[in-house]
């Protein structure tokens, strides 16, 4: 499912989140900070979309979801290839930084993340493609 | 009655949320959210309500295991982080600290830990739902 913030398409995120209410909080802080957003219910959707061809900027991965978990999908993406898009691990899992970070990720946020916190990291990729484009 | 008064008991009804610390600076955020125009209105009613209706499910599931002769602990530990997740997100920071104060038991494999550890759960949770529905009334 595809969301887009009016008049702003500048940022494709994607998150990774098999909790209904937790999506819906954090495609609500994404489309705010005008990201186009797509939301995938777990790992395995995830992967299927970067199998498709579809290209994003940052993907925001729970960690444990059915089917296929937030960095067992990590390890995929990054296997094809996928070196450039910034992952994001996002956990109430005390232990789920080492997690993320082993398999590639390249930031962990502990839930809840906040406004405060993803507004520099968008930043910073909003930052990385213009410099990417020159 | 009266808009004027109905948004003066709506603002009490939060101001005592937040002082009990039952909701914490993650639900402070979505109502901002909602108010700067950030997010629709009702945005925070409908937040509300998906955590209302999972974490009941997610209750019901947990006491559910409890029941059973031999307890799945692991599935226990899955259905608490989620449900830790979810309160997380929406500020219900009661709920949240109730899951972690979970977590001693299902680690230890105590039915009994596990059961009490439930009915702190449940309490806070029918708690902040109780809240909610009046905040949800009140702004309607």
């Amino acid at each position: 499912m595809e969301l887009k913030a009016k008049g702003f398409t500048s940022i494709k995120a994607l998150l990774v989140e098999d909790i209904e209410v937790c999506r819906l909080v954090l495609s609500t802080f994404l489309l705010r900070l005008h990201c186009e957003v797509t939301l995938a219910m777990n790992g395995k959707e995830a992967v299927d979309l970067f199998l498709e061809g579809k290209k994003f900027d940052i993907v925001l991965f729970d960690k444990d979801m059915p089917v296929m978990t937030g960095p067992e999908a990590i390890v995929k993406i990054r296997a094809m290839g996928e070196t450039d898009v910034k992952m994001v691990g996002v956990s109430a899992d005390d232990h789920a930084m080492e997690a993320f970070m082993s398999v590639g990720a390249d930031l962990f946020v502990p839930k809840p993340m906040r406004m405060e916190a993803l507004g520099p990291i968008i930043q910073e990729v909003i930052n990385k493609k213009k410099n990417d484009m020159v | 009655m009266a808009a004027a008064a109905l948004r003066a008991q709506l603002n009490a009804l939060l101001a005592n949320m937040f002082t009990t610390g039952m909701v914490d600076e993650q639900f402070q955020q979505l109502q901002s959210l909602q108010e700067d125009g950030g997010s629709a209105s009702g945005f925070v009613a409908e937040v509300a309500t998906l955590f209302i209706d999972d974490a009941d499910r997610i209750i019901a599931d947990i006491a559910a295991l409890l029941d059973q002769p031999v307890v799945d602990f692991d599935k226990v530990d899955a259905h608490v982080h989620q449900l830790k997740g979810s309160s997380s997100s929406v500020g219900a920071q009661k709920v949240k600290l109730a899951c972690m104060h979970f977590r001693q038991f299902y680690e230890a494999k105590s039915k009994e830990g596990c059961l009490m550890a439930l009915a702190l759960v449940r309490s806070e949770f029918c708690d902040v739902r109780n809240k909610f529905q009046t905040m949800m009334q009140l702004e309607q």
